[in-house]
């Protein structure tokens, strides 16, 4: 009844080429079509950042993107964070400074935080505040975020040492 | 044998605990931080189809007349459902108080905005949605019921015609007589107070998968359920099905808070998969329908309240009337939240008389669900605000006026005027805490400063109680009888020696998985990784009801301590017929089972349990080979309601007290909050890290609940906040990194001395926000006395107190 479209992305590394009716979003296209159900809906409208996911580098809803949209970028989910069952250090950090309780909207945060660590390896609690405030969590209390990201960004400039 | 379960660490059969009391990583997060949790919306089933819900645009309407034929035809769907098919196949929804449910399609007529009127099943939600288009409905608009007071008054329009008004329950419990003590006090402070509606808004909303089985008759439903056996009664009671016919299995699900719901989303999902011959039909509530029509709003409260005082400052009675909108049906369990006060209805104070009235009244709004804490949030709000006015008009410090009216620490265990007993507690100890940690004199001095300069700094203290391990006997008086909360868990011993408890609930986000493991990792002296926590369905896990009410805790700590050392005394007669001696010469410690004494004559437990399962010419007379235990713990010494309503109920009363700085900005009204401190007390803390979450998470929902968060309908009972854009939930740009320091008083009555915990915060936060504010605003003579204070209504009150 409505048209497709042939959407090809990477997403997380590998080609993916996929017929898809123009009007799916890039979040059902991630979840449904592709099987990476690591990236949660939330609210749907853009608001909550649980979807958050990186196009091209940089860190997008993807409840308010049709896939079709995403033709020809590369994509970044939250599987693509551990290293074959190994943790990434945002996310050890995150464990180990219990950044998360019910853990739904984390894969938001963790693409949240690798894109504001990639470009600022040491960021104040001002620009922590900053790049983050479009996430939303309902069960932290955002303190042991904070920590984390810190924690995060100590781990990754030990890494780089 | 009787089951004796420890109530310290020193009780445990370790040398030193080396789990449990530490604040351990959670076994839950690799799976959480990597995406692979299975939440219900990630699950595909063979054949599965989409449902999507048509919803009433209007608050109160009949429906004249459904034409679903179009939708029928579009290609992709398999099945539609309205209020014929939920009359056929189901009842109307059990609610307290009881009498005030309707079925879950629409029968006759929409008594809200957003109450499901028909719903599809289709290949896919986006053709389930397209379907939804094509179905017509005919709606005759009914006079609207937009306001509680309105509600209560006789003659207006009724929202359930076989009753003879909207009032769902009136009554006044007094408990002593107040109205002496009203009369015989040096003063009687009185205010009004306006708690707006807000609610739980989990991250993610709720989801299920039904599928009906035709050939038997029977139900199953995978989803995201706070307590699956309860919501499972619940829906052999809607299909009119036997208990064993409805199995629930519970996913892991990104919060709750109380506000998961669901019970009309698995009823209209099991109603298409009958339609279809019994596909699996998958509900995805998505955010729209959760703020306009789930189980996202509580607390819609007018109160009147009368503090009455003598000049020392000594509380004599608290009076409260409170006039709560439940809104057009009871199937939410509101009530419930109107009826918690009574476990802590006078905080921490010794007030010895109090008074209740409570009414209840049906509203066009959104039937009213649970939310954390259940009810006591605006409760304390309104004592901590009459607290303050006493203070204020005696000459008072904020703090003093506590201090003097504290219960003091050798009166424990205290009875309540409401009935319920505190276990413990050192009131004054956590205040003087936080009275410290704050410098308080300090913010004193930087509030005078800040006054001369003509700012409006404010601080807030508000002391309250946590009621831990909730019991039914504390609704009793909106119609819940029954006495204690069974909770059982099987712990058993593979034969390569690993460990497993097998428990009926699924994670939710507090760290439970990760309790468990810690204290049978101390109890066996096994490292945490050596032990699998294996959820059961409701079928299969021993009787149990899951998280809430501040319970899980302390409540599943008792049941596998009590598992724990049923397997341990099995494993002892095990062992004991191994080595040829009397169990009684036999302990075991470290996972060690052996002969005291005598060094070389040790077992590990893990041996023994091998030995039972793959030496069955070794087992002693009588003995069956199953090194597996289970344990069904409950609160002891629960007490029936009496007809006041009084009961032994919560188990357990965790404190605290904060501190809170705000600064008010006299052109925009807009609250900053400056500085934050807390000190709280929930006993023997089982993993501190845990419980500075959840106190530091409910400090976020109480910062939302004082400045941000409000269901605000209009005069035809239209939501005007239905996405978040309007409905604002606290970012990491409002709520303050907070100072917490940790008392430990434990509970003379719990397994390890642990109070129940969780909650604590949002009790609190938004009294000791409020009194800030109001502090701040004193120099004006501005009373804010509505939650949420939000800049409009702040910078109101500002202009009017200006303006004289």
């Amino acid at each position: 009844m409505t048209m497709q479209q042939v959407v090809k992305v990477t997403v997380n590394g590998v080609s993916y080429e996929r017929n898809v009716e123009v009007r799916l979003t890039l979040a059902d296209f991630l979840r449904v079509e592709l099987g990476l159900t690591g990236t949660h809906v939330g609210c749907e409208h853009g608001v909550c950042g649980a979807c958050t996911v990186l196009m091209n580098g940089r860190s997008v809803r993807s409840c308010l993107m049709l896939a079709v949209q995403a033709d020809g970028a590369e994509i970044m989910t939250v599987e693509g964070l551990a290293d074959d069952g190994r943790l990434h250090p945002i996310q050890q950090a995150f464990m180990e400074e219990h950044g998360l309780q019910c853990g739904f909207c984390t894969p938001g945060f963790l693409m949240a935080v690798y894109e504001l660590l990639g470009s600022n390896p040491d960021p104040s609690d001002e620009e922590i505040r900053e790049s983050l405030g479009g996430q939303i969590c309902r069960c932290t209390g955002y303190q042991s975020i904070m920590r984390s990201v810190k924690s995060a960004a100590a781990k990754l400039a030990g890494a780089r040492v | 044998m009787a089951v004796d379960i420890p109530k310290s660490f020193a009780g445990l059969p370790a040398t030193e605990t080396k789990w449990v009391g530490r604040g351990v990583n959670r076994v839950e997060d690799p799976g959480l931080l990597t995406g692979r949790t299975e939440f219900v919306d990630n699950l595909v089933k063979p054949g599965m189809v989409h449902c999507a819900i048509l919803r009433s645009p209007y608050a109160h309407a009949r429906v004249i007349s459904i034409d679903a034929s179009k939708a029928e035809q579009l290609p992709g769907v398999v099945a539609v459902v309205s209020g014929e098919d939920a009359r056929r196949w189901s009842n109307p929804a059990q609610t307290m108080p009881e009498g005030w449910g309707c079925y879950c399609l629409v029968v006759d007529k929409a008594r809200f905005v957003g109450e499901p009127v028909a719903a599809v099943a289709a290949v896919n939600r986006y053709v389930a949605e397209d379907a939804l288009e094509l179905i017509d409905v005919e709606y005759e608009p009914l006079p609207v019921v937009a306001e509680a007071a309105a509600a209560a008054e006789a003659g207006g329009p009724l929202i359930f015609e076989d009753k003879p008004s909207n009032v769902m329950y009136q009554r006044v419990f007094n408990w002593g007589d107040v109205d002496a003590a009203l009369a015989r006090a040096d003063h009687v402070f009185s205010e009004s107070f306006r708690w707006h509606r807000l609610g739980a808004n989990p991250m993610e909303t709720f989801g299920v998968i039904a599928e009906w089985n035709p050939v038997d008759q029977s139900a199953v439903f995978q989803g995201s359920f706070q307590s699956q056996s309860h919501m499972g009664l619940g829906r052999a009671a809607v299909l009119g099905l036997p208990s064993h016919k409805v199995k629930m299995i519970s996913q892991p699900h990104g919060g709750s808070f109380g506000g998961k719901g669901g019970f009309r989303g698995c009823d209209i999902a099991v109603l298409l998969s009958r339609k279809c011959g019994g596909r699996p039909v998958k509900y995805i509530e998505d955010r729209m329908e959760y703020l306009l029509a789930g189980a996202s709003q509580a607390w819609d409260r007018h109160y009147q309240a009368s503090l009455a005082v003598d000049n020392d400052g000594k509380v004599l009675a608290l009076d409260v009337k409170l006039l709560d909108d439940l809104g057009a049906t009871a199937e939410g369990f509101g009530a419930v939240s109107a009826a918690k006060p009574l476990a802590a209805f006078t905080g921490p104070y010794a007030i010895e008389v109090a008074r209740y009235d409570l009414t209840l009244v049906a509203t066009n709004k959104l039937p009213a669900s649970p939310y954390r804490g259940m009810g006591p949030p605006p409760h304390n709000f309104v004592i901590e605000q009459l607290m303050d006015i006493a203070a204020r008009e005696l000459g008072l410090d904020a703090a003093e006026i506590r201090r003097r009216n504290y219960i003091p620490p050798e009166a424990f265990p205290y009875t309540i005027a409401s009935g319920n007993e505190y276990d413990s507690g050192r009131y004054e100890a956590a205040l003087d805490k936080v009275l410290e940690m704050s410098d308080y004199a300090g913010l004193r001095a930087e509030q005078a400063r800040a006054r001369e300069q003509g700012r409006y700094l404010g601080i807030g203290i508000a002391s309250t109680i946590e009621p831990g391990v909730f019991d039914w006997n504390a609704y009793a008086i909106v119609g819940l009888p029954s006495t204690g909360v069974p909770e059982g868990v099987s712990v058993g011993i593979d034969i390569l020696g690993k460990i497993y408890v097998k428990v009926g609930f699924s994670l939710e986000g507090q760290g439970q998985y990760t309790l468990a493991c810690q204290l049978l990792a101390d109890y066996f002296g096994v490292d945490i990784s050596d032990i699998a926590v294996v959820y059961q369905d409701s079928h299969s896990a021993p009787p149990h009801f899951g998280p809430g009410g501040s319970r899980l805790g302390v409540a599943m700590t008792g049941a596998i301590l009590g598992a724990a050392q049923l397997l341990k005394e099995k494993l002892i007669a095990m062992a004991a017929a191994l080595m040829q001696t009397d169990a009684a010469n036999l302990r075991m410690l470290d996972g060690m089972i052996g002969i005291e004494g005598v060094p070389e004559a040790q077992m590990h437990s893990a041996q023994v349990a091998a030995t039972m399962l793959a030496r069955s010419d070794l087992l002693p007379p009588g003995m069956d080979p199953n090194p597996e235990c289970t344990y069904v713990w409950t609160a002891p010494g629960r007490t029936p309601a009496d007809e006041e309503g009084r009961a032994k109920s919560y188990l357990t009363a965790a404190n605290a007290c904060h501190v809170v700085c705000v600064e008010v900005d006299p052109d925009t009204a807009m609250v900053e909050i400056l500085s934050y401190y807390i000190a709280d007390d929930c006993g023997t803390r089982l993993n501190p890290a845990t419980v500075e979450g959840m106190t530091q998470g409910g400090v976020a929902q109480g910062v939302g609940a004082a400045l941000l968060e409000e269901y605000v309908y209009d005069e035809e009972g239209q939501l005007l906040t239905s996405t978040f854009m309007d409905y604002l939930l606290p970012t990491i740009n409002e709520v303050p990194m907070t100072q917490k320091a940790a008392l430990v008083t434990p509970s003379p009555f719990t397994p390890l001395g642990a109070k129940g915990v969780g909650e604590g915060a949002i009790h609190t936060t938004p009294a000791a926000i409020m009194c800030a504010i109001n502090d701040a605003l004193a120099p004006l003579g501005v009373r804010a006395r509505e939650v949420p204070a939000s800049p409009n209504r702040l910078w109101k009150l500002m202009q009017e107190a200006k303006a004289g």
